[in-house]
């Protein structure tokens, strides 16, 4: 049996990885909100349990038996926010109840609730939903806007440039170094700093 | 119908960046124009006018931007001109070739109905990328006449004069277009309880902000009438509930919907052959590795153009003037040929040459895209010092000047990166401070201490950037730009903006430099200066552990700081600095001159930027810093 604190960490590490950030003590201890400390032996404990990789000062990498529960359990976080907001709660309320939920939400449940939300066609059984963000998508690469997160000025400003949700962006390329992306959509290009393009979730085309 | 006087006639240009407005603006007025500020802002406010078949039309240049939702001071500036002073018509430019992006705002405008018409522009852009546009079909679409035009060659542009003031003496309206039936039905409901209470605005228009939550709108309804704010509220409740998105994200995107249908129904679009132009540059100009070379080629070219031209204009204009300023002696003479006439060489002399060359490139570059793909290509460097991207070109041109690169910083689109950025670049040594620091301590302590201070200066940008960053308040948006395609540059267009913004800067900067210049003279020939040195010789000898006479060197440095070298070499009676000061005392002098305050040049430059208040902020810190450091470094050398 996975704790749910086992499955907080590999989400934590996994959001880590999907933004392009190494997966430190310091930098998890910070997504969790939590003293370093404890991070370093929860760290441990998972690298003998085989869900990952460890050494001192670098960080950690998740192997796949950890990426595997990491990437479900954000895929279901993602998915209970969008639901929870078309409830029109309170978006202070969302990620808290969606961090709750995430733990206790079966696999064919959370498919439902996927169709639900992005009113598509039921997925193949099995199949994982495929809504990440932006930056990982590759050059060249296709997506469809599902939501824009974070602060209202960077999303309204991207709905204004013609970001707005079901709208289709293509990935042209990216910057060395972490540097912004360069998108195109709606017949015209954009370059949007990747902080600011990790907020925009797609559906891989 | 002929009437002996004709009414003048004000028309606004409104439209995105990058679509040829100020062209289409130079085109209308030449050479009558200025640029100001808006009252009591930073925007840019370009007005001209013109004589057309006997009457004056005023014609006002409307900030550059891609929505009217007033997160920006642009916006916000251009929706409140629009709905209270009324134009008597607004042409809407639309970049043929990006017709959707540009329709989204062309609704925009629709909604404040105003008597309005569309100029149809770059068309040959369009046609280059397979977009034929059929113009009935879009005027059927927007109900308001549309014209197509080139700009930079003049095409259609005496036409869309011509409509633009039949249109304005109609006095015909624009009238809003419809949006789903689910938003129509709520903007309805919303319209008709505005539309018993007073206001200025379009009811429909402030129904549609109410719903989206507008705060400006907001805020002035909510004095009339909170309830009304609050049913608005619940209306647009309803909608996010159906949608699940905030509802000023869903109005948008039905914007965009009615925009991408217009634009589907009358362009034909057929892929040219092969990659484009700008697609053929780019793979170069942002390629992964080929990118960075090619950028710093270009910077380092606009830094040697700057300042070869800069350098050689700098010298004929001070063996021009240098003869005149001789001719005066004498107490009042003095004052007269070292204050004003200084001043005037000094800003002729020393920072005109500089400026021009460098406005030429700047808008050179801007007008050829290039700008932005080395935003794009710096972007996550500039992120260390609590900038992003498009504070990269500022930042390089602050090693040639600062008052450029302060004057660059507008390129930044919220205040509060302005104001970082505009902070970041007064740190950048400059030319004069690095002629101080390789003339004292590269040649007389070492070149890897001058090295060492140049690393230091670099590390104390990072801190600060970061702490700058961290401490202002506001909305730091990072970086989310438009790429325009590459295109030649228009050298009028290049030329007018160039002369337009060197006189600007002239009015601002010339004042200060001489009202500067004629204090300091003032304080010299009234036998001051030594009074004040001795004055300051607690914290220059007592603090920074220097002779009291550098107190003197410091004050005149705030005109020109090279000028702290040169008058050492005066006052001290030699050239050999090792004589006179210990490496230590180089060493702190050198730190105290690179912080200690921007020059008034570039004073000038912030107050033009920020006002006065965030350049007085800027200047009290740097002082204060700069004798930090300085007495710092003087205790932690003498320690070692």
């Amino acid at each position: 049996m996975i704790t749910e604190s086992v499955e907080e960490y590999l989400e934590a590490i996994y959001r880590l990885r999907e933004r392009g950030e190494a997966a430190t003590t310091t930098s998890v201890a910070k997504e969790l909100r939590v003293a370093p400390a404890s991070v370093t032996e929860m760290l441990k404990k998972l690298a003998n349990q085989g869900y990952l990789k460890y050494a001192p000062y670098r960080g950690v990498t998740l192997i796949p038996k950890g990426e595997k529960i990491g990437k479900k359990i954000l895929r279901k976080h993602r998915i209970m926010e969008k639901f929870l907001s078309t409830l029109g709660l309170p978006k202070s309320r969302i990620h808290k109840d969606a961090c709750e939920l995430e733990h206790h939400i079966p696999d064919d449940l959370e498919r439902a609730i996927h169709q639900k939300v992005e009113g598509e066609k039921p997925l193949p059984s099995g199949a994982p939903s495929n809504v990440v963000p932006l930056t990982s998508l590759l050059d060249r690469q296709k997506g469809v806007i599902s939501f824009i997160g974070g602060g209202r000025g960077a999303s309204q400003r991207l709905a204004d440039l013609g970001l707005t949700p079901h709208t289709e962006i293509t990935v042209v390329k990216s910057a060395l170094f972490h540097g912004p992306l360069m998108i195109s959509v709606r017949g015209t290009t954009l370059a949007i700093g990747r902080g600011v393009a990790a907020r925009v979730f797609v559906r891989v085309k | 119908m002929p009437t002996a006087e004709k009414e003048p006639i004000t028309i606004a240009l409104a439209g995105n960046a990058n679509v040829g407005k100020s062209v289409i603006f130079n085109y209308f007025t030449g050479l009558h124009q200025h640029i100001g500020n808006w009252p009591g802002k930073t925007v840019e406010k370009a007005e001209g006018t013109l004589h057309f078949k006997g009457r004056t039309i005023d014609v006002l240049d409307l900030p550059g931007i891609y929505s009217l939702s007033a997160f920006s001071i642009e916006e916000r500036i251009s929706r409140e001109y629009i709905a209270i002073e009324k134009p008597d018509v607004v042409i809407n430019i639309v970049d043929a070739s990006a017709l959707e992006r540009n329709l989204f705002f062309t609704l925009q405008l629709l909604e404040l109905e105003t008597p309005m018409i569309v100029a149809l522009n770059q068309v040959d852009v369009a046609e280059g990328k397979g977009i034929t546009i059929h113009v009935p079909e879009l005027q059927k679409f927007l109900d308001i006449p549309v014209i197509s035009t080139i700009a930079t060659r003049g095409t259609g542009l005496d036409k869309l004069l011509n409509k633009a003031v039949k249109v304005a003496k109609s006095k015909k309206l624009a009238r809003p277009a419809r949006y789903g039936r689910e938003i129509e039905e709520k903007i309805r409901r919303v319209t008709k309880l505005v539309e018993k209470i007073p206001i200025k605005y379009p009811p429909r228009w402030v129904a549609i902000k109410l719903l989206e939550g507008d705060e400006e709108i907001r805020k002035i309804v909510g004095r009339i009438d909170p309830k009304l704010v609050s049913s608005a509220e619940r209306h647009a409740r309803d909608l996010e509930r159906i949608h699940g998105e905030p509802c000023s994200i869903i109005i948008t995107a039905e914007r965009y919907n009615v925009a991408n249908k217009i634009a589907r129904k009358s362009q034909r679009i057929t892929p040219p052959r092969g990659p484009s132009l700008t697609e053929r540059l780019d793979a170069v100009t942002t390629h992964p590795i080929m990118g960075y070379p090619i950028l710093i080629g270009v910077m380092l070219l606009v830094l040697f153009t700057v300042f070869t031209v800069g350098g050689y204009l700098s010298g004929f204009f001070e063996d021009v003037m240098e003869p005149i300023q001789g001719a005066f002696g004498g107490g009042a003479g003095e004052l007269i040929g070292g204050g004003l006439l200084g001043g005037l060489i000094a800003g002729v002399a020393i920072v005109l040459p500089f400026i021009l060359p460098f406005y030429l490139i700047l808008t050179f570059l801007e007008d050829s895209g290039y700008l932005p793909r080395a935003a794009f290509m710096t972007d996550s460097l500039m992120h260390h010092m609590g900038i992003h991207g498009k504070a990269f070109i500022p930042f390089i041109l602050g090693y040639g000047c600062n008052v450029p690169a302060c004057l660059g910083c507008r390129v930044m689109e919220t205040e509060r990166e302005r104001t970082i950025a505009a902070f970041v670049v007064t740190l950048v040594p400059c030319a004069a401070v690095t002629v101080v620091v390789l003339g004292l301590v590269g040649a007389f302590v070492g070149i890897h201490w001058a090295l060492a201070l140049y690393l230091l200066n670099l590390v104390i940008i990072f801190i600060l950037g970061r702490v700058a960053f961290k401490v202002l308040p506001g909305e730091s948006m990072g970086l989310i730009m438009e790429m325009p395609p590459y295109r030649k540059p228009h050298a009028r267009s290049v030329l007018k903006e160039t002369w337009m913004r060197v006189k600007d800067f002239v009015y601002i900067a010339f004042p200060l430099i001489i009202i500067g210049s004629v204090v300091l003279t003032g304080l010299k020939v009234g036998g001051l200066l030594e009074p004040i040195g001795n004055a300051l010789s607690p914290i220059t000898v007592g603090w920074l552990g220097l002779p009291a006479i550098t107190g003197v060197m410091l004050i005149f440095g705030i005109l020109r700081k090279e000028l702290t070298l040169v008058m050492l070499a005066t006052l001290m009676g030699t050239a050999n600095f090792a004589t006179v000061l210990t490496p230590t005392q180089m060493i702190v002098f050198a730190i105290v001159v690179m912080y200690y305050i921007p020059c008034i040049a570039t004073i000038a430059a912030l107050v033009k930027e920020l006002r006065w208040k965030k350049a007085a902020y800027i200047t009290v810190f740097e002082i204060a810093f700069a004798l930090l450091l300085g007495g710092i470094a003087f205790r932690l050398l003498t320690l070692a």
